[in-house]
């Protein structure tokens, strides 16, 4: 089942139309797939791989690239991989005839909203998995669904904050270790400087006792 | 005392408190300010973020509120402005609350003398109606304009005149210095014995022989008259006014009093420190005439938006704060007030009825700095022409702002003007500072938002001296308080101040007073000097408006204060090219690199001239992070009652037609989704999906437990099922028909249906439109008949103003979770309990309409009216899922809010659906003193999807100066926002309290700045009349309008539902339309000339006089059109000519004029196109259509028309002569 649909530009992330979701039927919160999404597309540069699925939780989005464009599903693992990336291509085959040359001149975001339209209707035709449609799809091996990689969206997410981790932590650790040399040069000079009070001190009492007792 | 008690949870007493402002600031447990929840990046998206989760996150937001969920379901503003209320001292009132009563209870005051000659003065108009009392003042009142018109066509020619200001060509009588030397005048006139008032013994003095002339000569004829109001206006001491209704031979015959005993009299007084030397004070000069040209003098031809622009208002002048205005100012505190003043002032006779232009230096007031400057006028309007010696003792300091004849352009030249001290005084150049006003005020009929006296305000302390704007206005003598026309208002411009570095927005213009306006036109600076003023301090906002232009912005970044999340706006300044500081919390902020770019002109370098900084009415394209989710559909659904009562109305026909006509013009784009439901005892589903050959009905019978029968395809795509839509809204009317089977059903299940509806929206939001007929009756939600019919004319007990069950409140707070809004329209004819049902509305800022007892065939004009209101209801923009947030300057607090919404946190509100006929109101308390603050702003911005699904803010901002002393509050009041405001509270105080409490509190709410007004002038002024500021001159009228309204009036029948229908209704309009319909227009039709027209898309449009809400105004030999807003009456006396009658009306005499007759023909000839293209023109001036209904004098009908006469007297109201009255004696 597509619980999400959502259509971006891969350059900066912008999304470009999505499907509105059904939450009171579904019965479950998609804010937090939905956020996940967007840092997804974020994350997706032309480097990318084209075709990928990745795990959440307990549900998988799906996406595709074309020609600059990200179209990505939520879904349930039950439904079928072959189906989805199908659905997929059908998506992005309608939605480059219908948007395709404006995509790179539009700032807003959701600009092609109008598009939910034809995702709801084609969503509705790959709901329903009986249709005869559907059983020679899934039947048939349209490519080569099984090499599609597998990776968490966890993975997916944290790519490139490793890097920066270490990064913060290489700065700490200089920053820190300059605190630690300031350190110490102080505290050598707070001993030194006992050493001094104490040794003038001496002197003092030395002087004062030759002065008053000895004399 | 059990009075005190009442007054006091009235919401708008919560300003006038005495209590220390730390102890309110204490109360506010949740500052505004702070920045918690969007202090940080990540939480850009707050805004829309707590749009979707606000019900459980408006818990922790608003201790306030949180109070209120436990407690049930109140109204949410009311209780947070409740909330101070409880801790604090009782408040001070003044005045027996018990003669309130009393004069209400009073029999029909005798009437003042000499009705005959006041009749004979009429001109053979007899009064239609009325009793003595209304004759009388009709008396007063054509005899001064009368006077009006004499006195200034004679006083057009003074030959002093011409060796001052330059006469405007417009009105010459205006800029004459009479009136300079009137104030003065009239000050000796203090010490005269009563005789030498009298006018026939007016005797001249020198230079000022015209003006003289002119009063004496250019009286009305009927000598009693004249001699009355001499007397009143040479400002007698109270002693006949004073002590309740004037006795004939009392006024004619008495003495004033010296003012000695007056102020011995008045305990208020007597700890006055500074006594004026009476020969400095003033009388009031007949305001009618230098505040109302005559017609024929000045046709402004500036009145409509669309002709020529007005000379624009002078700019505010912000004088460096520590440069030589201000220090001037300080210094000028320190001296004593000059004594020997008089010196320079030349000593006419007073002269009353003169015709008066130019302002009045008056006397400065208790406390108040003083400046020489008046006296350098009184020099040069005298005619001498010599700068004038300093004043012995004192230093003088020349009155530093130059200003340039008043005709010349005023806003140039005062931006021009700088505000150093180093300008010579020049007494060459005259028409100086305090001239300007008054040449401005005079070009305009009434004072535009920002008089211009302001402008010295804020220059300078040492100005305080009362210019023409700020000359108070004596009520009891004015005999016409209202404009010939409507003013129109201008927004405020800001003058550019160098100090605060080079990089200042050019033109720092406010927003549209339209769209946001605030009851103070200067913010006092803290909340002792509110409480002082006794004003209730709110923004009246009216944020969707449409708008005619509206610069969008496409930005990457929108630039907002990091701090407190201020838009960027043309109030802020510039530290340097990239750091700017908020005006609001202070910050400052760096601006990102592309705002260096000007997007229009291509330069670099010059953020201040970016659109964002230079209009105060912006609308930005949302980037991504103010979405939570895509942006919805435009998704609307459609609920129709079809109950037995609601078939037999007809008005489904009517629904269906519109809604067919206007398919295409529904706001929206390939997304959009309509759906149907209709309803009795049971529930009707329209099943429209694509492919079907016919639409589906489904019924479902089960109503307690509704649920829909098919998942989808109720809602459907417009445009793809456009056959079927268009097919069912064809069949709807006949399939719900009388002669059908089992259409006898007598239930309604509104309940059950917005349940459902409930249901079919959430996924996505959107707009519910309920078409309700008769009272919900079957199912959840139902209701029962509250009203005893035979106590309308009583008291309303408060439980029949509140809802009956919180089935409906809760629904709404449902419905505004899941941005869905409930739009009502009720057609009952019998009780439907509005009260209970509007909280549907109200909570999901929804729309209410009511179209009372609604039939198509008994009651046409409001089906004309339902259908002309569905035409725009259908077609106007809408803005979803929106949310608005208020925010102020650091130290003002927003606490009451006004309208129809959900308030999320304490400063947002959550609009399910925003329209652009709601209005919003807040009331503000100051928390902080505004110390060295300048000015005060006030930011709403709109967050909202329009229906093409496009994200969009709309932002509006206002500055306005800090004042630090109650009379430059009480100079500068925006009287609409005021009125509109105090209603406002007054509904909430009715639905908390009663509506006789809210009645006494809006009585209060006059009298209580009028007596803090008292206490601001000077002491022996203020005997003998009901002064008022300029700005405040309509307010007593206005309230007196809204205490006849029928939200609030008594006495009169009023069904509970009219009643409140009409505190929704004032609840959640904005303040134009609010005035409207608290005080129609009244207008003369059947002379309609070209005189004054203006012209208007090719077409000249006259422009006939706004008459007195009086019956003394209607004539039997005239046809008369009443403007409530909403519906418009034109009533044809007896006597009006036939050619009225023929050319407009179509019919050859009087009595075939038909009846009913609801519209009126278009004939080809002069006159009947010069009403057509008047009427035409009013009902342009609003969006909304109201029809036209011709009653004949002859008619039972005509009481539609009298009843909105407000002026006059009525069994159970008083009328404004009284009114007035009433106010003086709670005054003294």
């Amino acid at each position: 089942m597509v619980l999400m649909t959502m259509i971006a530009r891969v350059g900066d992330g912008l999304p470009l139309a999505a499907s509105m979701q059904e939450d009171e039927q579904t019965g479950r919160s998609l804010t937090d797939y939905q956020n996940q999404a967007k840092l997804l597309f974020r994350k997706l540069n032309n480097q990318s791989p084209d075709r990928c699925t990745i795990e959440s939780g307990k549900m998988l989005f799906h996406y595709f690239i074309d020609k600059g464009i990200c179209y990505l599903i939520l879904s349930e693992p039950s439904f079928s991989k072959k189906l989805a990336f199908a659905y997929l291509e059908e998506l992005s085959s309608e939605f480059f005839v219908q948007y395709g040359n404006r995509v790179s001149s539009v700032t807003r975001p959701y600009a092609f909203i109008e598009f939910d339209t034809y995702i709801q209707k084609t969503k509705k035709s790959y709901m329903d998995s009986r249709t005869k449609r559907n059983l020679t799809l899934v039947s048939s091996e349209l490519q080569d669904v099984q090499r599609i990689m597998v990776s968490n969206i966890d993975d997916v997410l944290q790519r490139g904050v490793a890097l920066s981790d270490l990064d913060d932590k290489a700065s700490n650790l200089a920053s820190i270790s300059k605190k630690y040399k300031q350190d110490a040069h102080y505290l050598n000079l707070r001993s030194s400087y006992a050493k001094i009070a104490a040794v003038v001190i001496l002197l003092v009492i030395f002087i004062i006792y030759i002065r008053y007792w000895w004399l | 005392m059990a009075y005190h008690n009442q007054h006091q949870p009235y919401t708008s007493q919560t300003n006038y408190n005495h209590a220390p402002t730390g102890n309110l600031a204490g109360q506010q447990v949740n500052d505004p300010f702070q920045p918690p929840q969007r202090g940080t990046p990540p939480s850009n998206q707050n805004e829309f973020r707590e749009s979707r989760h606000g019900d459980d996150r408006q818990q922790v937001l608003n201790p306030q509120l949180n109070g209120e969920h436990a407690q049930g379901h109140v109204f949410p503003g009311q209780k947070a402005a409740q909330h101070p209320h409880q801790n604090l001292p009782p408040r001070e009132h003044f005045g027996n609350p018990h003669d309130n009563f009393k004069i209400m209870s009073q029999p029909p005051m005798p009437g003042p003398p000499s009705v005959s000659a006041v009749q004979r003065s009429m001109g053979g108009g007899m009064p239609l109606h009325g009793s003595n009392q209304t004759r009388i003042d009709s008396g007063d009142h054509s005899s001064s304009v009368r006077g009006v018109l004499q006195a200034s066509s004679l006083a057009g020619q003074p030959p002093l005149q011409k060796s001052f200001t330059p006469p405007p060509s417009s009105s010459p009588a205006r800029h004459s210095p009479a009136s300079n030397m009137q104030g003065q005048n009239a000050l000796s006139s203090r010490s005269t014995p009563p005789s030498m008032i009298q006018p026939s013994a007016t005797r001249t003095q020198g230079a000022f022989k015209p003006v003289s002339f002119v009063g004496g000569a250019g009286m009305p004829p009927p000598p009693l008259l004249g001699q009355q109001q001499t007397l009143r206006g040479s400002s007698t001491p109270s002693t006949g006014l004073g002590y309740g209704p004037p006795l004939p031979g009392q006024v004619a015959s008495a003495s004033p009093t010296p003012v000695q005993n007056s102020a011995i009299t008045n305990p208020l007084f007597q700890g006055e420190q500074f006594k004026p030397p009476s020969s400095q004070f003033c009388t009031q000069p007949d305001p009618a005439m230098q505040q109302y040209p005559p017609p024929n003098s000045l046709q402004s031809p500036h009145q409509h938006p669309t002709s020529v622009q007005p000379p624009p208002f002078p700019e505010q002048v912000y004088p460096p704060s520590s440069g030589p205005a201000s220090a001037m100012g300080q210094q000028m505190t320190a001296v004593p007030p000059p004594l020997s003043r008089p010196t320079y002032v030349p000593q006419p006779r007073p002269q009353l009825s003169q015709p008066s232009g130019a302002g009045l230096p008056l006397p400065p007031m208790p406390g108040q700095p003083y400046t020489p400057s008046s006296s350098v006028q009184g020099i040069t309007h005298s005619g001498v022409g010599v700068a004038p010696p300093p004043l012995p003792g004192q230093p003088y300091q020349p009155q530093a702002v130059v200003r340039p004849p008043p005709m010349s352009n005023v806003a140039s030249s005062m931006n021009a003007t700088p505000p150093s001290s180093s300008a010579v005084p020049q007494s060459a150049a005259y028409a100086p500072v305090l001239n300007q006003p008054s040449s401005v005020a005079n070009r305009q009929p009434t004072p535009g938002p920002y008089p211009g006296a302001m402008s010295n305000i804020t220059n300078s302390m040492a100005n305080m001296d009362m210019s023409e704007a700020n000359r108070p206005i004596n009520l009891m003598q004015e005999t016409r308080a209202l404009p010939f026309r409507k003013p129109v208002e201008q927004p405020l411009r800001f003058e550019t101040n160098t100090n605060q570095g080079t990089l200042i927005p050019p033109d720092r213009k406010n927003c549209n007073p339209d769209v946001l306006r605030c009851t103070l036109k200067t913010m006092p600076h803290s909340q002792s000097l509110l409480n002082k003023v006794k004003l209730p301090l709110g923004l009246v906002i009216h944020p969707f408006k449409d708008l005619s232009s509206l610069p969008v912005i496409s930005a990457g970044t929108i630039v907002r204060c990091k701090r407190c999340r201020t838009y960027i706006n043309p109030f802020v300044s510039f530290l340097d090219e990239r750091r700017w500081r908020c005006n609001m919390c202070f910050a400052v902020n760096e601006a990102p690199e592309e705002f260096l770019h000007h997007p229009v002109n291509k330069t670099y370098g010059q953020p201040h001239t970016r659109p964002e900084c230079t209009n105060s009415t912006i609308e930005f394209i949302a980037p991504q992070e103010y979405m939570l989710r895509p942006p919805q559909p435009a998704v609307y659904l459609f609920l129709m009652d079809v109950s037995h009562s609601a078939i037999e109305s007809g008005y489904l026909q009517i629904v269906c037609d519109s809604l067919l006509d206007h398919l295409d013009s529904l706001p929206g784009d390939a997304r959009t989704q309509i759906g149907f439901l209709t309803y009795n005892g049971t529930v009707h589903f329209y099943r429209l999906s694509e492919g079907l050959p016919q639409p589906q009905m489904i019924i479902v019978s089960d109503i307690d437990d509704v649920f829909l029968p098919t998942p989808e395809n109720l809602l459907v795509n417009l445009r793809e099922s456009r056959d079927l839509v268009e097919d069912l809204l064809q069949q709807l009317p006949l399939i719900h028909n009388l002669n059908y089977e089992g259409e006898g059903d007598t239930y309604s299940s509104l309940g059950a249906a917005l349940e459902v509806a409930k249901k079919l929206m959430t996924a996505t939001g959107g707009r519910v439109t309920v078409f309700q007929q008769s009272i919900p009756n079957a199912g959840p939600g139902s209701v029962k008949p509250r009203e005893d019919p035979n106590k309308r004319a009583g008291e309303t007990p408060t439980a029949l103003l509140n809802p009956a069950t919180d089935f409906y409140k809760k629904m709404a707070l449902d419905c505004s979770a899941h941005q869905i809004a409930v739009d009502f329209f009720f057609f009952n004819s019998l009780y439907i309990d509005i009260a209970t049902l509007s909280c549907s509305s109200r909570f999901s800022a929804g729309d209410l309409h009511y179209y009372p007892s609604l039939h198509v065939k008994h009651n046409p004009m409001e089906a004309e009216r339902l259908s002309h209101d569905l035409q725009r209801y259908l077609t106007r923009k809408i803005g979803f899922e929106s949310v608005m947030r208020i925010r102020c300057t650091k130290g003002i607090g927003v606490h009451t809010f006004h309208g129809n919404f959900f308030v999320r946190s304490t400063d947002l509100l959550s609009l399910a659906n925003v329209n652009p006929d709601s209005g919003y109101a807040v009331n503000l308390t100051i928390e902080d003193p505004l110390q060295d603050m300048s000015s005060a702003c006030f930011q709403a911005a709109l967050l909202y999807t329009t229906s093409k699904g496009e994200r969009r803010i709309r932002v509006h901002t206002m500055c306005l100066p800090v004042v630090k002393s109650p009379a430059e509050v009480l100079n500068s009041v925006d009287c609409i926002a005021v009125v509109a405001l105090l209603s406002k509270m007054g509904v909430d105080r009715s639905v908390t309290a009663s509506v006789a409490d809210a009645r006494d509190a809006l009585l209060n709410a006059v009298i209580d700045p009028l007596k803090a007004y008292k206490d601001t002038l000077p002491q022996g002024m203020t005997t003998g009349g009901v002064y008022v500021p300029r700005c405040l001159r309509l307010m007593p009228l206005y309230m007196q309008c809204v205490l006849k309204h029928p939200a609030f009036r008594m006495g009169v029948s009023t069904k509970l539902d009219d009643r409140v229908f009409s505190m929704v209704n004032l609840k959640m309009q904005p303040a134009s339309y609010l005035l409207q319909g608290v005080h129609p227009d009244l207008y003369r039709v059947d002379d309609l000339h070209d005189e004054g027209a203006i012209t208007v898309f090719e077409k000249e449009v006259p422009q006939p006089n706004i008459l007195p809400l009086s019956a003394e105004s209607i004539l039997q030999t005239g046809a008369f059109l009443l403007d409530c807003g909403w519906r418009m009456y034109l009533l044809v006396g007896r006597q009006t000519s036939r050619s009225f009658i023929n050319n407009v009306l179509g019919a050859p005499q009087f009595s075939n004029i038909e009846e009913p007759m609801y519209s009126i023909p278009e004939l080809k000839n002069p006159q009947s196109e010069m009403f057509h293209t008047f009427v035409d023109w009013l009902q342009g001036s609003r969006p909304h259509y109201a029809p036209i209904r011709v009653i004949r004098d002859d008619m039972r009908e005509k009481i539609l028309f009298f009843s909105h006469l407000f002026q006059d007297r009525t069994e159970s109201a008083m009328s404004y002569q009284e009114f007035i009255m009433h106010v003086q004696k709670q005054l003294n």
